[in-house]
């Protein structure tokens, strides 16, 4: 078991007003699954994925990410997770605009201590495996919306995480793309990592071996 | 490092305006602390180098200083003369009389200062920094002969006086032997509008029954007994005058005293204008630093969220502000080398005294060194700002 949740709540503060996000959630994730979680916005799916990813800091219960409670990590120990086993692929695609797709891709490995010329070597062959390998010096400003999503996937991989986690990774980019997309996702899901997906979209989660639904943050049903 | 350093300065050229607005203010302030200094000391050393020339020599004066004048309280005999000649150590004293003088030339007259005194002596301070426009300077043994100033020469009578040609000193006729080149700021007053004599046709001209001294020159053999040699002279002056407090002998040494602590509050003051401009190039910084942090929010957050830690952060905005204040403060030391030389230039040629700005390693290094903590200080809030961020929230903003 890669991932554990344990009666997982977060609560916002709004003001004087507590608005809770998760209420008792458990949750219990294989390694090697591809899982889909799907419920309409505001039911609590992205604040479950942001405390999964190590973003976000619960209110109250327990996850634990390959065997380690993530509630007594420091901050340093909880960016090492986020840079070494979790890797995050977002709606927007955030990539940093100032550097072209090989330096984005180089990012995590940087943060990581890995010198130049092996993470330039591993870049490329990164965007080479989502099909970009001609594109690589090129800014995303000068990409379409799911050549931009094929480079934060392969930022994702940079440090080699077991874990892949989308958060709506196909909400920007039309159709074909978004096959594109959840197609790379899939082969990634074949080579051994553990996908984990946040949708609306039907049609996405049906790539998904495995689909949970959220709503007023509970979880209620599992396909 | 040499990836923050690249990344840090990739992120600067993309708001070149702005970093160069920053850079510039830094600059200025550096290039003000390094120029004023450099000014200063450059002053410093010419004024106290040509004092240090006379460093055996101690003036005689019958009379005090009350603040910044001078009050005479009259005038030394040859009595003073002698006693002083018999202190030990002393190597050659002079005495001059100087007096106002009726002169005529070709019909004119006007009243000139008249100076008599001993031709060496007057020489080492007169002839040898201003020169001579024409003519030859005072011999021991010349009698009715002056040298004049250039003042003189030039502008108090109507027509121009040169060499041979003939005046009369309250009466007496007198050759004009040389003229005086006109002088720099330093020595004008006390050259251009002067005539020059010896001290024995000086005795007879100024005519006073008792040859009054009004200015006695002391010569020493060892400079460090220079001030004691000065206190002994007042002594046995006021003896013979009986009074306490009747002359005064001053040394380069009490000159050059007073220089100094008047140069280091100059230099205090300009250090001190410099400052608040850097303080002010410092808050500069920092709300560049500021907006770029708050610029960033977001790829602040998306550095957290692939993993970078807060020091990853903290360092990449630090970085960015150290390169900027480095910059900033080598370029105020360039700039500020170059304003040195051309205020140097601007102020030796109104004030007419020679001089270069003396711009020591210290100085610059202090200027690059001062920029950096400065750029340092004031980036070190924001990149703490920024490395505090929460990713989550952060990441939002897109």
């Amino acid at each position: 078991m890669i991932i554990r949740v344990e009666h997982l709540s977060k609560v916002y503060r709004m003001g004087k007003v507590e608005v809770p996000a998760l209420r008792d959630v458990n949750l219990e994730i294989e390694e090697g699954e591809f899982l889909a979680i799907m419920g309409p916005s505001g039911s609590g799916k992205s604040t479950l994925l942001n405390i999964i990813g190590c973003l976000d800091k619960p209110t109250g219960g327990r996850v634990f990410i390959d065997g380690a409670n993530t509630a007594s990590l420091s901050e340093n120990e909880l960016a090492e997770v986020r840079r070494d086993k979790v890797g995050f692929v977002f709606q927007q695609f955030n990539l940093i605009h100032s550097l072209n797709a090989l330096e984005n891709v180089s990012l995590p490995m940087f943060f990581a201590g890995v010198k130049r010329s092996e993470r330039l070597k591993r870049a490329e062959e990164l965007l080479a495996k989502v099909g970009l390998r001609e594109r690589m010096h090129h800014k995303p400003m000068e990409m379409s919306g799911g050549q931009q999503q094929r480079v934060a996937i392969a930022r994702a991989l940079a440090n080699d995480p077991k874990i892949i986690i989308g958060d709506e990774p196909t909400g920007n980019v039309d159709t074909e793309a978004g096959n594109v997309i959840m197609g790379i996702l899939g082969d990634l899901n074949r080579e051994g990592k553990t996908i984990i997906v946040v949708t609306h979209d039907p049609g996405i989660a049906a790539h998904a071996k495995r689909v949970i639904r959220m709503r007023d943050g509970r979880l209620f049903g599992e396909e | 490092m040499i990836d923050i350093m690249l990344m840090a300065y990739r992120d600067l050229s993309e708001r070149k305006a702005r970093t160069i607005l920053t850079l510039l203010g830094i600059a200025v302030g550096i290039a003000a602390i390094v120029s004023l200094v450099s000014v200063g000391y450059g002053m410093q050393e010419a004024i106290t180098g040509e004092l240090t020339a006379f460093a055996d020599l101690i003036t005689v004066m019958p009379g005090k200083f009350a603040g910044m004048s001078y009050v005479e309280l009259g005038s030394f005999t040859d009595r003073d003369i002698r006693d002083i000649r018999r202190i030990g150590g002393v190597k050659e004293v002079t005495a001059m009389m100087h007096g106002a003088a009726e002169v005529e030339y070709r019909d004119e007259r006007k009243p000139v200062f008249v100076f008599g005194g001993d031709t060496d002596a007057l020489s080492s301070f007169y002839v040898e920094p201003v020169g001579l426009a024409e003519g030859r300077w005072l011999r021991e043994n010349d009698y009715k002969v002056c040298v004049i100033g250039n003042r003189v020469a030039t502008e108090f009578f109507d027509e121009p006086i040169h060499v041979n040609d003939k005046l009369r000193i309250n009466g007496e006729k007198f050759i004009v032997a040389g003229v005086f080149n006109k002088a720099s700021t330093l020595y004008a007053t006390d050259v251009d509008p002067h005539i020059f004599i010896t001290l024995r046709a000086a005795r007879d001209v100024l005519g006073n029954e008792k040859a009054k001294y009004k200015y006695i020159t002391v010569r020493v053999y060892n400079i460090n007994e220079v001030e004691e040699i000065a206190e002994r002279i007042e002594d046995r002056i006021n003896d013979n005058h009986g009074l306490d407090e009747f002359a005064t002998a001053m040394t380069m040494g009490s000159m050059l005293e007073r220089i100094n602590s008047v140069f280091s509050i100059l230099r205090g003051v300009l250090v001190g204008i410099a400052a608040i401009a850097l303080v002010v190039a410092s808050i500069g910084i920092m709300n560049t630093m500021l907006m770029a942090v708050m610029e960033r929010t977001h790829e602040i957050g998306v550095m957290k969220a692939i993993g970078a830690k807060n020091r990853d952060v903290l360092s990449l905005f630090l970085v960015e502000s150290c390169i900027v204040s480095l910059m900033g403060g080598l370029a105020g030391c360039i700039v500020g080398v170059i304003l040195a030389r051309v205020v140097s230039l601007i102020v030796s040629s109104v004030l007419e005294i020679e001089f270069v700005p003396d711009v020591k390693a210290g100085v610059l290094l202090a200027g690059v060194g001062v920029a950096m903590c400065v750029g340092m200080l004031s980036g070190f809030y924001p990149a703490r700002k920024a490395s505090k961020m929460s990713p989550v929230e952060a990441v939002r903003y897109g």
